[in-house]
């Protein structure tokens, strides 16, 4: 059974496309995807407690050896996909959030929140309130996304860095 | 309009400018909210915020404009909220497991914001060792820093929203919303603001992850009295997103609505009960 949450509420703030334009402007980037293994899965794992797998395809290379990484993270509450650009030698040059999906109403198992929305684009016909810009009381924690981000220093760490 | 977001200050901070040309100024911005966390993080043991609390009772301590005007503020605030506002109350959420510990606690006889003193505009000094957390302030003080710069570089209206501590300004005013209490998803349309800001403090989030209340009470007389709990919302609207942040600790450990503060700082405020 799949639970439709009452009250959802997604923000769209960039595009991929505009995600690299704000991290690495005027340069072109190449599609770069990886093939990740089960044993680099599990280190990314390991690092970041993140349960859900990494999709390898979402990373593109510039001329000079720089890396942009998209993701997503998955809480019980919230979804974030989010951009990383990096360096040739692996600082992060730069984190934009990408769309912000939140979720209350049923307890929806953690699983069956993130079925309803990976891999989905912000024109799935979900229904999703998008025109509420500014909420109060909004203290949401980004504990998530530093763990996002700590698997994609290891990705870097254990696959981009020889490349 | 055109809105970027990214996560500084532990929570996810939204910029919106009304005019897509300005988009550079978004990067400045976002600069700013950074430097504010470089300097007032308790988070980051290197920041500015962890020297003072590290050296200030032992040698005087030079201090960036902006460490010096926020502490100008919350000494301020906590002079007219009769001490209901002290940022002197990091050791309480350490304790707590809420902020990671820096210093051993049982070392120490902690002070609050008004045991510091300036020798000169950005030189301080301690008479009691400090355990300041700038949390219940630092977030409105970002966002006003940000708007400046966003004004500077030629934005005439936008608005910024630093987990829902958010200042609207220019031209166009913005529906706000806020969150009901009782539940969070929930989201009550209280009206519109113009070249103002609001800030909400409640407890939805930290029950929700059955945390200890991060609303402190500095005056505690009891062990149980020091995480305040509540089940309402209190939001502040105020000119300046720095009063606003602030003084939503002072109306949801008061409870009331007319403290003469508010009236002092030209801040409203509005409780939501759950």
């Amino acid at each position: 059974m799949m639970s439709i949450p009452i009250i959802a509420q997604a923000k769209i703030y960039a595009s991929v496309e505009q995600a690299q334009k704000i991290l690495f402007p005027k340069k072109q980037l190449s599609k770069s995807p990886i093939l990740i293994t089960d044993d680099l899965q599990e280190r990314m794992r390991q690092a970041s407690s993140i349960r859900h797998p990494f999709q390898g395809d979402r990373i593109w290379k510039t001329a000079d050896g720089s890396w942009l990484i998209v993701d997503e993270v998955v809480g019980k509450h919230e979804m974030i996909t989010y951009a990383v650009g990096m360096s040739s030698k692996g600082s992060i040059l730069g984190v934009e959030i990408l769309e912000y999906v939140e979720s209350y109403g049923y307890e929806v198992a953690e699983e069956q929140w993130r079925k309803q929305f990976i891999g989905k684009s912000a024109t799935d016909p979900i229904k999703l309130n998008q025109d509420i810009q500014n909420i109060s009381g909004a203290t949401l924690s980004c504990k998530h996304l530093t763990d996002g981000v700590k698997r994609v220093t290891v990705l870097f760490e254990a696959a981009l860095k020889a490349k | 309009m055109k809105t970027r977001c990214q996560a500084l200050l532990g929570t996810f901070v939204e910029i919106s400018v009304d005019q897509d040309e300005h988009l550079s100024a978004i990067d400045k911005a976002f600069a700013t909210i950074k430097l504010v966390q470089h300097l007032m993080s308790f988070h980051n043991p290197l920041s500015e915020l962890n020297a003072i609390n590290q050296r200030s009772h032992l040698s005087p301590i030079t201090i960036h404009p902006w460490t010096a005007q926020i502490l100008h503020i919350a000494h301020e605030i906590y002079t007219q909220s009769n001490g209901l506002f002290n940022c002197g109350i990091g050791h309480r959420l350490v304790a707590a497991g809420l902020l990671p510990q820096h210093l051993d606690l049982a070392q120490y006889q902690f002070g609050g914001i008004e045991d510091i003193k300036f020798i000169t505009p950005m030189l301080i000094t301690s008479s009691k060792p400090l355990c300041l957390d700038l949390g219940g302030i630092a977030k409105g003080f970002a966002v006003d820093q940000a708007v400046e710069v966003l004004r500077i570089n030629g934005v005439e209206s936008g608005c910024v929203n630093a987990g829902g501590d958010l200042r609207v300004f220019g031209s166009s005013p913005r529906p706000v919303h806020i969150r009901h209490p009782k539940s969070p998803g929930q989201l009550i349309e209280i009206g519109s603001i113009h070249n103002g800001a609001i800030a909400t403090s409640s407890l939805y989030f930290s029950k929700r992850d059955r945390k200890h209340s991060h609303i402190i009470n500095p005056l505690a007389k009891s062990d149980s009295d020091i995480h305040a709990d509540f089940s309402e919302s209190s939001s502040i609207v105020a000119n300046q997103c720095v009063y606003a942040d602030a003084l939503t600790k002072v109306f949801a450990l008061s409870k009331n609505d007319d403290h003469p503060c508010f009236n002092h700082f030209s801040a409203q405020a509005i409780r939501i009960a759950a």
